[in-house]
């Protein structure tokens, strides 16, 4: 049990300012990007009319992506927005895949990463809606239906950041947990690499597309 | 019995993990029977589909499953996580943040079974639309889980709060209050939402090309339904960061776990009312698109109206904090 809760950090100060660096997080994010520059590579070099496989898996998560994006967004939104949601749901997948892997974290696990991703999310989505409707429709729409319910229109718009990172947070690490005290428990045997399939493929491709999903939707209302 | 510190705060985390998972299990497993047995309803009628409908039931199913395992996690690191400060404070602030973790999972876990299970209908009605029927019910059943977030997030800070050097007296019960706060206001919201989301997933089955009016209607309207356990979160803020002055009186104690159930209590209503009025919303969007403007009019004002409750009880319980 005293894997619960351990992590590797480097603790520096700058004028007097206290940082924390997560070590494992950082190390398994590289390795996610690491995995998706060769994928991205392997997938885009030499393109044929008739695809090999790893094309074929790349244009496939594209041109699914880019279809919920268009449903979603409109023709025109989606050619700039899809670029995004392919990255952001690969990425998410291949990190909440990661732990399947022995002595690899999904770095979706700390909550830097799925806040992170949020805050992204939530502030281009604003982006979008202030460029598309201009800031005083914009503004004007925190007091609506009526002026004084501003502030719970604030707090709705903050909730959202909290929600979808800690719900991806909640469900990776709840995961981890779950596997950790199931293999001590039965010592490791014969359980694990289902409860490993169950958390890490199954609700972590869920999870992966709801946060890409949720992404879309927050751009798609801001926009219209 | 003699109670020292250390056997105050273990008893308090036990206590608080095993009210964590234990109520927590209520929701999704009640959630998850509903959407198979759904399913089965939907097999029977269109056994051709059979394969659809059984992977987006456990699609569904493993989303309602996250209340459930939101609670198992903070269940396990009561159990588990050394206290280092212990004392009457910690020992509350563990079995407050049991409190509100396991409440605030069985409204969110029975709200995400509703559209899973509606959803397997529709797939059996309209198997051609079966791909944006999960895709409605996976954005709706994670909209309804707010809640249930909202109290992991609660349960998180009141763990991982330090003490320090407040005074136990009237501190004790307003950390309790504030994971009761969070906890009960998000039952209704998360069923309310899930009432929402199911009526999308009817909608979009019923008439597909008002797919996209029927989210956006089913989005507002779930927003809205969660305003209780926005007001609940708002209380348990206040109960967790205001510094309260000394005081022996077990009255002013009384007063802040007061305060905390009030706001808890009174949103659990509310939150199931407004998840009525966009249930209603959202149905006749479907059906009827060419009022939809007047139809989602009527569900903000018909929503404000019956969350004016949920209102009173934050006056009061805000009376409860600053004034008595």
């Amino acid at each position: 049990m005293e894997g619960l809760g351990r992590l590797h950090q480097i603790v520096f100060t700058i004028a007097g300012q206290r940082f924390v660096v997560n070590l494992e997080p950082l190390v398994m994010t590289w390795i996610v990007f690491g995995l998706l520059i060769i994928f991205g590579i392997a997938a885009a070099h030499k393109k044929k009319r008739l695809p090999g496989p790893v094309q074929l898996v790349g244009e496939l998560v594209v041109t699914q992506l880019y279809g919920l994006t268009e449903e979603a967004l409109g023709a025109r939104h989606a050619r700039v927005y899809s670029p995004l949601i392919c990255a952001l749901f690969i990425f998410l997948l291949l990190s909440n895949w990661l732990g399947i892997l022995p002595h690899l974290e999904e770095p979706t696990r700390d909550l830097n990463t799925p806040l992170s991703l949020g805050l992204l999310g939530f502030v281009i989505a604003h982006y979008a809606g202030i460029r598309e409707k201009g800031f005083k429709t914009y503004f004007k729409s925190y007091f609506e239906p009526v002026f004084f319910l501003m502030p719970l229109n604030l707090i709705g718009e903050l909730a959202k950041i909290v929600s979808i990172s800690f719900r991806l947070f909640g469900n990776i690490m709840g995961g981890a947990i779950i596997i950790l005290v199931v293999s001590h428990l039965t010592y490791s045997i014969l359980l694990p690499p289902f409860l490993n399939a169950f958390f890490g493929l199954f609700v972590g491709t869920i999870q992966a597309f709801v946060f890409t999903m949720l992404t879309v939707v927050y751009i798609s209302v801001q926009i219209k | 019995m003699d109670l020292d510190p250390q056997t105050l705060t273990k008893a308090a985390a036990f206590t608080g993990g095993a009210i964590a998972m234990g109520l927590g299990a209520i929701g999704a497993a009640s959630g998850e029977g509903y959407t198979a047995g759904h399913a089965t309803e939907a097999i029977a009628r269109a056994n051709d589909r059979a394969g659809d409908i059984i992977k987006n039931m456990l699609v569904g199913q493993a989303i309602s499953e996250s209340a459930s395992i939101f609670s198992l996690v903070i269940a396990i690191l009561l159990l588990f996580l050394s206290t280092p400060e212990p004392g009457v404070l910690k020992a509350a602030s563990l079995f407050g943040a049991g409190l509100c973790m396991g409440f605030g999972a069985i409204g969110s876990g029975v709200g995400a079974g509703l559209p899973a299970g509606k959803s397997c209908i529709g797939i059996a009605r309209q198997p051609a639309v079966g791909g944006r029927l999960t895709t409605n019910m996976l954005i709706g059943t994670a909209v309804c889980q707010t809640p249930a977030i909202f109290a992991m997030v609660v349960a998180l800070l009141l763990m991982f709060k330090e003490p320090g050097t407040t005074a136990a007296s009237p501190t004790w019960a307003a950390l309790i209050g504030a994971g009761l706060s969070t906890g009960l206001a998000a039952i209704g919201s998360g069923y309310g939402g899930g009432m929402a989301a199911g009526a999308s997933c009817e909608g979009v089955a019923r008439q597909p090309d008002t797919a996209a009016s029927v989210t956006t209607t089913m989005l507002v309207g779930q927003a809205v339904s969660q305003t209780p356990s926005v007001f609940g979160l708002l209380i348990s803020f206040i109960l967790l960061f205001k510094a309260f002055p000394e005081s022996a009186a077990l009255s002013d104690s009384v007063g802040l776990l007061a305060a905390g159930l009030c706001m808890g209590l009174g949103g659990l209503g509310p939150g199931i009312g407004n998840g009525m009025v966009a249930e209603g919303a959202v149905r006749w969007v479907a059906r009827n698109i060419e009022n939809a403007g007047d139809l989602m009019r009527v569900m903000l004002v018909g929503q404000a109206v019956s969350q004016s409750t949920a209102i009173y009880a934050m006056v009061v319980s805000l009376v409860l904090i600053f004034v008595v």
